[in-house]
């Protein structure tokens, strides 16, 4: 199958401001944060982009996507109910077409030896396997609590790639440790979602069959459905070669930043501008010492 | 030699594995078995597999304990003793190399009984010491509570409180609500919740569990689930925890308190805390911040507060409540913190599991121990809960045959009907007797029948699996007339069969009583839990059930009050009301004006809180209390506050003015002597005297006996002696009974005489009876019935003239004399140093891990209560007869000259010379012809019996004192390890001349008469002996038959001193141990019932 398609979510009450921040890229281009997403998108042939947004922001977010070449379509969640909801609401965008899903908090950076890009090295897993692939990091069982996680079974360790068997969102170590074991993982580790999915309709319409099910004040996320899929389609885990950075974490940004430009051809200059403000802060530490 | 013991335990056939051990031992020769237990000890050195390894440890246990000793009545005596490196090894549980040092004795001095004992009981804690590592391995490999041992920093701290908790409204958190049900089990499947079982042979493990719940009949309204759990969030950095039932809140700073269980009486809800993950497993001893937890899991400067309740509930009700309680606690810290799916209404099957796996890690912290079934109340209604195969992917896989936890298949109205659960409920009647005993030692015993398989115990657990089919079919029939038919004949037959003990004398009186008033329409009596005399229940036909709620309590306190000197009750027995509980453990979310406590909690804090000025409290508490005055005026469940608060503002104290005057009455009728008193209690507070300055002096050498010191023998001369002065009367029996029976009821201060502690011909006999009835055979067989005397103190004498009364002396009323003690002490709380010395000088066994952390926390607790409550001062913080010791049995005996019984004995019987002085607990020691013939032969003043030393002997024994051959009491031994040079034992039967015992007092029998000359005598006698300081454990009780066991220091005089005395010709003879030991504790009646000992007792017996 051929993967053309893009969702980003950025209809989340926080992330209003952040897709729109402005970090400097690999090439020491001043880009927004959305700019960064959809390149990475775009990398792995993706030439049609849908921003899930708030009603009535999309014009917020239409200057930052100027100097991306896909072709950008503005979807908008009409009531905030949660991230399977944002997601759903982008059905009728995708169609019956398999599509790439990301997040727009996020910035990641490839490890890929042939430096393949994240998105690159899902899109390429999801067409060779033609089903739904999550992109996963192990991640120690003390901050499960922020994170979507799978557990499985290896399925093709050359690949890394898992076969999913159950999802749940943010849960407690005894659940991961009922549930989600996942073999060849160190002790206390567990798959969480690195941000990134490629998922097909069947997944949709498990969206929306939860959404027409949903209660009034109830939110839909999305780990219930890809749970509810993994035990009825075939679904796959790849961890990444990469590394993902939530820019909503504290020092988020500048710590995202600090990863892409060290991943950038401006690495050394950046390295030596930070060994710098190092000596000058420990010699400004090592001053204050001796004067007390 | 056809079949070796170790392919009985390999062997993949049943039947083959399911031999019985008797059935080979019993035809193998002494050689034969020492071969057989080389190769079993072999065996379990190599074996991996944890079944194996246990059933091999029991076997050579049993043929140590057992089979041996009997076979070596035909062998040399002689042999290796026990030494005290080993014994060191063996109290630190180095069993393996206490082992190795016993078996390398054995080898190079040859067999003895001694060291048989001691293989014994150290292959006997190796097994129990396997089996627990086992459960607690398997309870840390359960999935879901492996992270708690992980989390060992609190970086990797992972539990955040669910966001519910913290939306706080009008300062008013919200609050969880978990109420839990207890479980009553109806099919009482002989033990097979043990875990060992259950996970040994799962397919013989199965019980028919349901969840009730429960109301005090006459108190409580209408049944409720008897156990609650709250939670809440609070705007300080602080865990408070507060135990309604029990009237305790503590308030925790320190990360380190959480792991201290034994501080205050909230250690189940700190093992909750552990065991659901709040404050993980791998932070103990981490020395890290509790404040660092609490931001993590609610947030900065918030903390919480975990609060349980038992709704008055009693103690030893065999309902389990403490685990159920425990689970429901758990599950509303884990529902608190996200790792339920559901915040409010029943917990999910694999909720109630991890719930239920970590009541047994909970317990497992605590140091207690429970089934498997217990936890039942957790899941709603009726469920047959049952043991399952281990398969590839368990932690149990390949280790052993079942898992760690059973399979609950809930039995739904589909199966059972509503029709015929409201049948057992109108037919059912529950009750609590009264009794609250430890059913620690019978579960051991299970454990090793089960492995041992006697073919009797065998057969009886397979008549009773039978009985379960046949129990859950009448149920499901509504036939309740058969059910009540087949619980009796469970309890009375298979039940009884593997252990005797599970019923007691007042059990079966009580069903006695209830067959006679009742008639036919007493369908049947069930026995819940561990052991009968707790938890009961009895089956009536329906039309006369409201009857039978009313009179049963009626005739169980009746019961009760005929027998309260005999047994350990801890309450007056009560009846329940029932309901079955359709939703186990569920929870409700409490918000805005609903998010109150129970009206217990406010009882209990409300006092506290009227003693702070309002403007100080928190606004949180202020919109509380708010909450609550609205709450009260509308809501009468909380009427009871009012009725509790001036009980909670005042406390009663028990030392009130009541008890402390009947105290002061007690001592004063009693020859309280207060000089003696206060030169002791100054004298200890001093360090004059104490556990240390029992001892001999350090430079006193001891060495074994000589040969030719002790006797071994008796001759026909000496028979023909004794004959003739037994049938001319000559010889009367004194039974030292003024004692409190401390270690036999665990510091319960009942009358140890009067405990009917074993079955004789088809009903319970106290120890009493057993003494006059072998007197009674003495009597028939020598034609002259021998005077019999019993000791009494003001502990025992009301008791026993009550129920000799009763029985009307046994038709013994002219030959039966009590001698009344004239000397009395009052308690005093111990010094911190003689405390000390208890547990640290002296050598202690060690516990399981778990259960030495217990007793280490305990002991902290209890120096500070000594210290609080005043080193050295009078102990009168108990009921009175609790705070009053006997003075030791020394005093016996010149009690008889001063109370004028000895006069009364030589004015009937002028003929009489010799007395036979014995300990309540020696059952086989009788007025044996030889015994008499040898001491009359030999001239003694006194002629000691001894038996030779098993490894359970400890205590003192005969020695050479600087050469001088003397009786040392264990506590006056110079060094620990001088006791194991020791060949022979103390029984303290003492055959007494009694010209020549008034001699060494000065007097003669004309003196009798001359009370002053006789008190003076007696006076100047008593100060040539030691004074020893002796710790004794006394058992307080509180609140629903709670009980707490204080240390207390009392003096005592020991006869065994008398042997010091240089003018007192003593000789001493070997007796064999089946008339020679003594029955110290009850654990000890099931090994005395095996080995033959109680044949051999009712062989001197007339009935």
């Amino acid at each position: 199958m051929g993967i053309r398609k893009a969702v980003i979510t950025a209809a989340g009450e926080r992330q209003r401001h952040l897709p729109l921040q402005t970090m400097v890229d690999g090439q020491g281009r001043n880009r927004k944060v959305l700019g960064l997403l959809s390149d990475e998108a775009a990398s792995a042939g993706i030439d049609e982009i849908g921003i899930v947004v708030r009603p009535g922001t999309a014009e917020l977010y239409r200057d930052a996507m100027d100097d991306v070449s896909a072709e950008i379509t503005f979807i908008e969640q009409l009531e905030p109910r949660g991230y399977g909801h944002a997601v759903l609401s982008a059905v009728d965008y995708v169609k019956d077409d398999p599509f790439l899903l990301m997040v727009s908090d996020h910035v990641y950076v490839s490890d890929d030896p042939n430096a393949e890009t994240c998105a690159s090295q899902l899109v390429r897993i999801a067409e060779e396997e033609d089903c739904v692939v999550s992109t996963v990091q192990p991640t120690h069982e003390g901050r499960l609590r922020n994170f979507g996680t799978v557990g499985g079974t290896l399925f093709d360790a050359s690949r890394d790639l898992y076969e999913v068997n159950a999802v749940l969102e943010k849960p407690t170590p005894t659940e991961a440790e009922q549930n989600l074991m996942t073999p060849g993982l160190r002790h206390g580790y567990y798959l969480t979602f690195f941000g990134m999915h490629v998922l097909q309709p069947a997944v949709m319409a498990l969206l929306d069959e939860r959404a027409n099910a949903l209660g009034p004040n109830e939110q839909l996320d999305l780990s219930a459905s890809l749970h509810e899929f993994s035990r009825r389609g075939r679904y796959l885990a790849q961890v990444m070669k990469g590394r993902r950075y939530d820019l909503d974490f504290r020092h988020g940004l500048l710590i995202g930043q600090l990863a892409v430009s060290l991943s950038g051809q401006y690495r050394d200059e950046v390295l030596s501008t930070i060994t710098d403000l190092l000596a000058r802060n420990s010699q400004r530490n090592a001053g204050n010492e001796s004067d007390i | 030699m056809s079949l070796k013991l170790r392919d009985i335990i390999t062997a993949t056939d049943r039947e083959t594995r399911d031999t019985s051990l008797e059935a080979i031992c019993e035809v193998l020769s002494f050689d034969e078995l020492i071969a057989e237990c080389k190769s079993l000890d072999l065996f379990r050195r190599e074996s991996e597999n944890l079944y194996e390894r246990v059933r091999a440890l029991f076997f050579l246990y049993a043929i140590y304990r057992f089979y041996l000793p009997a076979k070596l009545e035909e062998t040399s005596k002689d042999g290796a003793a026990v030494s005290f490196e080993a014994y060191a090894h063996l109290l630190e549980r180095r069993f393996s190399e206490a082992l190795d040092h016993f078996l390398d004795d054995q080898a190079s001095a040859g067999y003895s009984d001694a060291i048989s004992s001691a293989l014994a009981k150290t292959y006997y804690e190796l097994a129990l010491q396997n089996l627990a590592d086992q459960v607690q391995s398997s309870v840390r490999a359960v999935r879901g509570n492996q992270w708690m041992f992980r989390t060992g920093a609190l970086e990797d701290y992972p539990l955040e409180v669910r966001s519910e908790l913290l939306q706080c409204e009008n300062s008013a958190y919200p609050l969880i609500y978990e109420s839990t049900a207890v479980r009553m089990d109806l099919s009482h499947s002989a033990w097979s919740d043990i875990f060992f079982l259950g996970m040994d042979f799962p397919s013989g493990a199965r019980v028919l569990n349901i969840s009730v719940d429960l109301a005090v009949h006459g108190r409580d309204a209408h049944p409720r689930p008897p156990v609650e759990a709250r939670f809440r969030v609070i705007d300080e950095p602080i865990i408070r925890l507060t135990s309604v039932d029990l009237g305790v809140s503590a308030e925790i700073t320190e990360l380190g308190d959480v792991f201290n269980f034994a501080k205050d009486y909230l250690g189940l809800l700190k093992a909750a805390l552990i065991a659901s993950g709040i404050v993980p497993m791998g932070l103990e001893g981490s020395g890290q911040r509790l404040s660092v937890l609490l931001e993590t899991l609610v947030g900065l400067g918030r903390g919480f507060e975990l609060v349980s309740c038992v709704n008055d509930i009693p103690k030893g009700s065999r309902l389990a409540v403490s685990t159920n309680l425990l689970g429901g606690l758990i599950a509303v810290c884990m529902r608190a913190t996200g790792q339920t799916r559901s915040l409010e209404g029943p917990l999910g099957e694999g909720e109630r599991r991890i719930t239920a796996a970590r009541a047994i890690l909970g317990e497992w912290l605590g140091g207690s121990g429970g089934g498997w079934q217990d936890s039942g109340g957790v899941w709603p209604g009726i469920k047959v809960i049952e043991g399952c195969p281990s398969r590839e992917g368990d932690p149990e896989y390949r280790i052993s045959r079942g898992r760690l936890l059973p399979q609950h298949t809930l039995l739904g109205t589909d199966v059972i009907s509503s029709e015929m659960r409201d049948r057992l409920r109108d037919s059912l009647v529950l009750v609590h007797g009264g009794m609250a005993q430890n059913v620690g030692p019978i579960l051991e015993m299970v454990t090793e029948k089960y492995l041992l398989r006697s073919a009797k115990s065998w057969e009886a657990r397979q008549e009773s699996m039978q009985l379960f089919d046949a129990i859950l079919a009448a149920l499901q029939s509504g036939n309740i007339k058969l059910l009540g038919k087949l619980t009796t004949k469970n309890f009375f037959g298979p039940l009884q069969t593997i252990i005797p003990w599970a019923t007691t004398f007042f059990t079966e009186r009580l069903i006695d009583l209830v067959k006679v008033e009742f008639g036919k329409d007493f369908w049947g009596f069930w026995m819940l839990g561990g052991m009968s005399g707790g938890g009961m229940g009895f089956i009536f036909e329906p039309g006369r059930k409201v009857e039978a709620l009313e009179r049963m309590k009626v005739i169980m306190v009746e019961l009760k009050g005929q027998l309260q000197h005999s047994l350990p009750f801890a309450m007056d027995p009560l009846v329940y009301d029932f309901s079955i509980n359709e939703a186990g453990s569920s929870s409700e979310l409490l918000t805005g004006e609903a998010a109150l406590m129970s009206p217990g909690y406010y009882a209990m804090t409300l006092p506290l809180l009227l003693r702070e000025d309002p403007r100080t409290l928190s606004q949180e508490r202020r919109a509380e209390m708010e909450r609550f005055e609205i709450r009260a005026d509308a809501d009468t469940s909380y009427d009871e506050v009012r009725d509790k608060l001036l009980t909670y503002l005042f406390p009663r104290s028990l030392n009130g003015n009541s008890s402390e005057s009947s105290l002061d009455q007690l001592l004063d009728a009693n020859g309280f002597d207060p000089p003696l008193h206060e030169r002791i209690q100054e004298d200890m507070r001093r360090g004059l005297i104490g556990l240390s300055k029992n001892r001999l002096a350090a430079s006193s050498q001891v060495k074994d006996v000589r040969p030719g010191d002790v006797t071994i023998t008796t001759t026909a001369e000496d028979d023909a002696i004794g004959r003739e002065a037994l049938s001319n009367g000559e010889v009367a029996v004194v039974t030292l009974a003024a004692g409190a029976a401390s270690r036999w009821t665990e510091g319960a201060g009942v009358v140890k005489a009067l405990h009917p502690f074993c079955k004789f011909e088809g009903r319970h006999r106290t120890f009493l009876e057993v003494h006059l009835a072998k007197t009674r055979f003495a009597g028939s067989t020598h034609g002259m019935l021998p005077l019999h005397v019993i000791t009494t103190s003001y502990l025992t004498d009301e008791p026993i003239r009550g129920f000799l009364d009763g029985v009307d002396h046994y038709v013994m009323s002219d030959s039966v004399f009590l001698s009344r003690g004239r000397s009395i002490g009052l308690r005093l709380v111990p010094m911190q140093r003689d405390l000390r010395f208890e547990w640290e000088e002296m050598p202690q066994q060690r516990l399981d891990e778990r259960a030495q952390k217990m007793r280490a926390s305990l002991r902290e607790a209890l120096l500070a209560w000594a210290s609080g409550a005043g080193e050295g001062s009078d102990y009168r913080d108990n009921v009175p007869l609790q705070c009053l010791h006997p003075v030791g049995h020394w005093y016996e005996v010149p009690n008889l000259l001063l109370n004028g019984t000895l006069a009364d004995l030589l004015s009937q019987r002028p003929q009489l010379r010799t007395l036979m002085l014995h300990n309540i607990d020696t059952v086989g020691a009788n007025v044996d012809a030889a015994m008499l013939g040898y001491h009359r032969r030999t001239n003694a003043a006194l002629t000691f019996e001894l038996i030779r030393r098993r490894l359970e002997d400890r205590g003192g024994g005969l020695a050479r004192v600087n050469g001088s051959l003397r009786l040392v009491e264990g506590l006056s031994m110079p060094r620990e390890e001088d006791e194991f040079k020791l060949t022979y034992y103390n029984s303290n039967t003492c055959w007494i001349d009694i010209d020549q015992m008034l001699a060494c007092f000065g007097l003669t029998r004309a003196d009798l008469g001359d009370a002053p000359k006789v008190a003076r005598s007696i006076r100047e006698f008593s100060s040539r002996l030691p004074t020893y300081i002796t710790l004794k454990e006394v058992k307080k009780r509180w609140g629903h038959g709670q009980e707490d066991i204080f240390p207390v220091a009392q003096f005592e005089r020991l006869w065994g001193d008398m042997t010091a005395l240089s003018d007192v010709p003593c000789s001493y003879v070997a007796v064999p141990r089946l008339r020679g030991q003594q029955l110290k504790e009850q654990a000890q009646l099931d090994g005395w019932l095996r080995d033959g000992s109680r044949d051999f007792t009712a062989s001197l017996c007339e009935w």
